[in-house]
């Protein structure tokens, strides 16, 4: 074995006994110490599971064929059960709060230690430089229930790290966190691969995100096949790619530059030579969302503080803001499943909190963060028959339009095995098919692969436009605003902070400026199509 | 209040619900669930599982409905003051000795009511301990020996508090697509699937943070037994024996 390798997989297949398709087939790689490799693929292809496969969690925990040989630090995965391997490999999961097994920070941080036997006195030391380490200290005593979506997922981190791991695997550790939140997170991650030589295997969709940090990337096709290679290499010809790589493809530049500043430097002249664009004013149509002073208080804290604003007819409309913020009790309360302290909110007129049956359905759709919370049926038929039932729309037209999102859907699907953007697509067709004057959509890019979140804005963008409808989104992704949305609106503390074109508001934060505008930067270009623009007019 | 041990609450349940059992008196049982009562609303903290104790009340409402009527509808008759009479059912032969309908004494009535308050006490007082305890902390004094015992218990007694949440999730869900009365069905489930992948993902964590892994387990902070801890078992230790005396 070479001196500094540190995961190695030799020949590995991987199949799950109830499905015929194979996850990976005859995988080898090696990754060394102090590397910081990305996996990249879509929805569905097995990132999970590869990265499942490094501390035994696949195929001890979930079943499944394993064929081939998996080592960490020489110790073969097969050998030994995930929880022999936990002061050697840390996992982090996509959803921090669901693998918390205790209340308190630091018993959090504590608990695998306890469970090795650790004593007590070693015990203490390295809780404080975890503390230390992460910039915990000052939340050592909270319940974690009541920490933000950042700090829950920097405890996570902690409590894997503490136990001296010599590998750290992250499972979309910044896709439920906001831009700032999310950097914070990796470039604590950053630090530790080159402080403590920490091996980093981590899967990520939003490539922007990450794309900096990575030394090298497994590709994983869907086919059971996978590349690993240096990011430059792979990102010449991947379809996943984050927006600067389109946008050097799209220049035709010689090469593709990873980071803001190698793009920046290839772009001198496209910045000095393009022209400003034109951007287009929509003229606003009827109030469809009006809210009046909204206040809102959980459990004495203030959720909403007088809030006071109006959507129109064939607007976008992004929602942003930090953790927190009050973004979802801002939604849920113009759909009216909240009790207001003061205010009023309206939908087409009618009050929200007298919204009820048929004429919510016509009025507004909503798309809350889990879409399976919608569906209920046996199949995808099933829920698509119920869908035109509601509605009162001719027998298979739910289905017809779920067919146009997406195409290779089979009607015998169980909702439950669908991958997490068919499952969107799903709610979407049912939700549409009741054509809802106003559609509400809470974090739907969460877990989204490029191609699917594609197909979301073509949709979205064709619903608002053709139909004039309006379309009020909350999220964290910068680049989806960039590419859908016609206007912010920015919440802190419960209030709207700024509220204006998107164009404005986003380049007046850098950590919520999307990449193509932090390289375009002077010039007013947030996305791809926006910089060919420019340069061809 | 400092926080108590974590076994504290679930030895007093259990010995209060023997008390309840050996008296088998209505009254007891009535006394036991408001005394549960109080203590959850005015101890328990403001977590997730302190909802539990108001759910397992629900629970046990919904089942000694069905208890009374399932008594009253069937059974050997109890001679006493008539209420009302329900015409009886014709059975075929062979089921001698059943009889579905007939007169509905006050004693017959009493007595449905009675069995059926001793189980809804059963049952909110498992449930108040629940609200009480951190499940968190449960599995920390949980023998390492046990380890299935240890993971089956974390996930179920968190598996209660999990299930309230997402019942409301949902339910908001269904609203919001304008269902307004979601069936049983709709509502169950998501929720089954819901609480099936958090109990799997938790199951998954605690494996892959090494539990079980060392037969002995150090402890970073002690739990210590306190005072408190001794005079709320003593109390009950007291209760269930004056109970027992007197009953007998």
């Amino acid at each position: 074995m070479d001196g500094d390798e540190m995961i190695n997989f030799s020949r590995v297949s991987l199949l799950y006994p109830t499905s015929t398709k194979t996850i990976l087939e005859d995988l080898s790689f090696e990754i060394a110490e102090g590397e910081m490799v990305l996996v990249i693929g879509s929805t569905g292809t097995g990132k999970s599971s590869l990265l499942r496969l490094i501390n035994g969690l696949v195929p001890h925990h979930t079943g499944g064929i394993l064929a081939g040989d998996i080592t960490v630090d020489g110790i073969s995965t097969q050998l030994v059960r995930p929880g022999e391997l936990a002061h050697l490999v840390g996992i982090v999961g996509q959803n921090p709060s669901q693998g918390f097994v205790t209340d308190i920070v630091e018993e959090e941080l504590a608990f695998g230690m306890e469970a090795l036997n650790i004593a007590p006195e070693v015990m203490r030391k390295r809780v404080e430089e975890i503390l230390d380490l992460l910039a915990l200290s000052h939340l050592r005593n909270r319940a974690i229930s009541t920490l933000s979506g950042g700090e829950q997922q920097r405890v996570a981190i902690g409590s894997a790290l503490v136990m001296n791991p010599k590998v750290l695997v992250l499972d979309e550790p910044t896709s439920a966190l906001d831009p700032i939140a999310a950097e914070e997170v990796l470039s604590i991650l950053h630090r530790l691969v080159h402080d403590l030589s920490l091996t980093i295997v981590i899967a990520e969709h939003r490539l922007e995100r990450v794309i900096g940090f990575a030394d090298r990337i497994i590709h994983i096709a869907g086919d059971g096949s996978a590349e690993i290679n240096l990011p430059e290499e792979i990102l010449k010809r991947s379809e996943i790619a984050p927006p600067i790589v389109h946008l050097a493809r799209a220049l035709g530049l010689s090469d593709v530059g990873l980071s803001v500043r190698d793009v920046r430097r290839m772009t001198e002249d496209i910045r000095n030579s393009g022209r400003d664009i034109e951007i287009e004013k929509i003229k606003p149509g009827a109030i469809t969302v009006n809210a009046q002073s909204l206040s809102l208080s959980y459990a004495g804290k203030k959720a909403l503080n007088g809030v006071t604003t109006q959507i129109y007819s064939g607007e976008i409309v992004a929602l942003m803001g930090r953790n927190g913020a009050g973004k979802s009790s801002l939604l849920t309360t113009l759909v009216g499943v909240n009790k207001l302290s003061t205010g009023t909110s309206e939908i087409c007129g009618v009050k929200s909190e007298d919204l009820k049956g048929k004429i919510r359905r016509e009025a507004v759709g909503f798309i809350p963060q889990e879409p399976s919370d919608l569906l209920y049926g046996q199949s995808v038929q099933g829920e698509c028959q119920q869908a035109d039932k509601d509605s009162q729309s001719s027998s298979g037209s739910t289905f017809a339009l779920l067919q146009r999102i997406v195409p290779s859907i089979n009607p015998q699907t169980h909702p439950r095995d669908l991958s997490e953007g068919q499952r969107l697509a799903l709610a979407l067709a049912i939700v549409l098919s009741a054509q809802p004057k106003v559609l509400i959509l809470d974090e739907p890019t969460r877990g989204l692969d490029y191609q699917s979140k594609a197909l979301l804005v073509g949709l979205l963008k064709n619903f608002a436009k053709e139909l004039n409808r309006s379309v009020l989104i909350a999220t964290h992704d910068v680049e989806l605003v960039a590419e859908l949305c016609d206007r912010v609106i920015f919440l802190a503390e419960g209030e709207i902070v700024a509220d204006g074109p998107t164009l404005e508001i986003l380049l007046s934060s850098p950590a919520f400026a999307p990449q193509v505008a932090k390289v375009m930067a002077p010039r007013k270009w947030l996305t791809v199509s926006d910089v060919l623009r420019a340069v061809a007019e | 209040m400092k926080s108590l041990h974590p076994l504290t609450w679930w030895i007093w349940s259990l010995l209060v619900i023997c008390a309840v059992i050996s008296a088998n008196s209505s009254w007891l049982a009535g006394i036991s669930i408001a005394g549960a009562a109080i203590l959850v609303w005015r101890f328990a903290a403001d977590a997730p599982w302190a909802h539990s104790f108001w759910f397992s009340l629900k629970l046990g409402a919904f089942i000694l409905i069905i208890r009374t009527l399932v008594g009253i509808l069937i059974g050997v008759p109890i001679p006493g003051t008539k209420l009302f009479e329900l015409s009886i059912l014709p059975l075929p032969s062979w089921l001698a000795g059943i009889r579905i309908g007939g007169v509905v004494t006050q004693e017959r009535l009493l007595s449905s009511i009675h069995e059926g308050l001793i189980i809804v006490a059963v049952i909110s007082l498992f449930g108040a301990a629940v609200s009480l305890t951190s499940p968190h902390k449960l599995l920390r004094v949980t023998p390492i020996v046990i380890y299935e015992f240890g993971v089956a218990t974390v996930i179920a007694t968190s598996a209660l508090p999990n299930l309230v949440q997402s019942i409301s999730r949902i339910r908001r869900a269904r609203l919001l697509r304008g269902d307004e009365k979601p069936s049983w069905r709709s509502i169950a489930l998501p929720l089954l699937e819901d609480s099936l992948s958090r109990s799997l993902e938790l199951a998954a964590a605690m494996d892959s943070r090494g539990y079980g892994i060392s037969s002995k387990r150090s402890r970073y902070r002690p739990i210590p037994w306190r005072r408190p801890d001794s005079a709320i078992v003593l109390a009950a230790t007291l209760f269930f024996a004056i109970t027992w005396t007197v009953m007998k």
